[in-house]
């Protein structure tokens, strides 16, 4: 099938096309979905490499899922971010390094480069915290507040109900303000203690 | 009484304050990586179920010729016939020799078929 008639394709549809041969749909799905998934894995990893291996991963699990794919069954992406995010999970508990540690590599494009090394500072510290919170609420955290999911995709993703989420951010949001708390004037916060 | 002196914890504003910055800190895609993506997706598409290439144009007329005549039955029957042919020619037997050499004997057209060659000429005497 021609590139430009895929590109206005759903996800769901070009995944069927995938598993029938197609392999225009194979490349239009690619661009899509691997910078979210990238971008997912990177905010929780924190590293480029890691990232990158796990987007790779993610893909290839969807492709090895496309041909029993069920229709209606789930969004594709819903699909994407649940196994992302258990991957990212996985790789947190094997490695037990969390990022913080290493600076990624980012081109140095952007004129403001205070506000980007204030950026990268506040994005290394959060994650570090992030990386301490129990697994449940560090997926709850990340989905909601780092990829801005309403509260329901993040149910439908973890598999639990919108009250459980709730209750997960809630918990997640108070041990992070806490842990954080020492960091604040570091990170360039307003400090009223 | 003691007074508290841990850090107070940060509010709302301060941990949205975070959480757009790691927003914000996200690299882009390596354009490199996405092509190795897109090689891996090809090679994952599954091979069965790949659209089959469109026949020859020369093999679907040659298909529809040998369908008029009868189908493949027809077709292996003529092959048969061509294949004979050729081992009769090599190889003749007899008989066959017999009726080719009695042919190719005869000096003329009119000594094989018994009509005189000045009959074909009648015309110039009229």
């Amino acid at each position: 099938m021609a590139l430009d008639a895929s590109q206005n394709l759903e996800d769901a549809e070009l995944l069927a096309r995938f598993a029938k041969g197609d392999r225009t749909a194979a490349q239009v799905l690619t661009a899509r979905l691997a910078p979210l998934v990238f971008a997912q894995a990177f905010r929780i990893l924190g590293d480029r490499a890691e990232a990158e291996d796990v987007t790779q991963d993610s893909l290839l699990r969807l492709w090895h899922a496309a041909p029993d794919w069920q229709p209606g069954q789930a969004k594709v992406t819903t699909w994407l971010y649940r196994v992302t995010s258990n991957l990212c999970i996985d790789r947190m508990r094997k490695s037990k390094r969390h990022s913080g540690e290493e600076v990624p590599d980012m081109p140095d494009e952007r004129p403001d480069i205070e506000r980007r090394l204030q950026d990268r500072a506040r994005a290394q510290a959060l994650r570090a915290a992030l990386g301490d919170l129990p697994d449940r609420q560090k997926q709850a955290m990340v989905l909601r507040h780092l990829e801005g999911l309403s509260n329901p995709d993040v149910a439908q993703i973890m598999q639990i109900s919108v009250e459980a989420v709730e209750s997960l951010m809630s918990r997640g949001k108070r041990s992070l303000a806490h842990a954080l708390a020492p960091q604040k004037k570091a990170l360039g916060l307003k400090d009223d203690g | 009484m003691d007074k508290d002196f841990s850090p107070a914890p940060l509010d709302d504003q301060d941990l949205n304050a975070l959480f757009e910055a790691a927003q914000r800190d996200t690299p882009e895609l390596d354009p490199e990586f996405l092509m190795r993506l897109q090689a891996q997706a090809a090679a994952a598409v599954p091979q069965s179920a790949r659209p089959k290439p469109p026949r020859l144009r020369l093999f679907q007329t040659l298909s529809g010729v040998v369908a008029q005549f009868g189908g493949w039955p027809a077709g292996a029957g003529l092959a048969m016939a061509g294949a004979a042919g050729v081992v009769i020619g090599i190889s003749p037997p007899d008989a066959v020799l017999d009726i080719t050499s009695a042919y190719f004997q005869t000096e003329s057209l009119s000594e094989l078929t018994g009509i005189g060659f000045e009959a074909e000429f009648n015309w110039e005497d009229t």
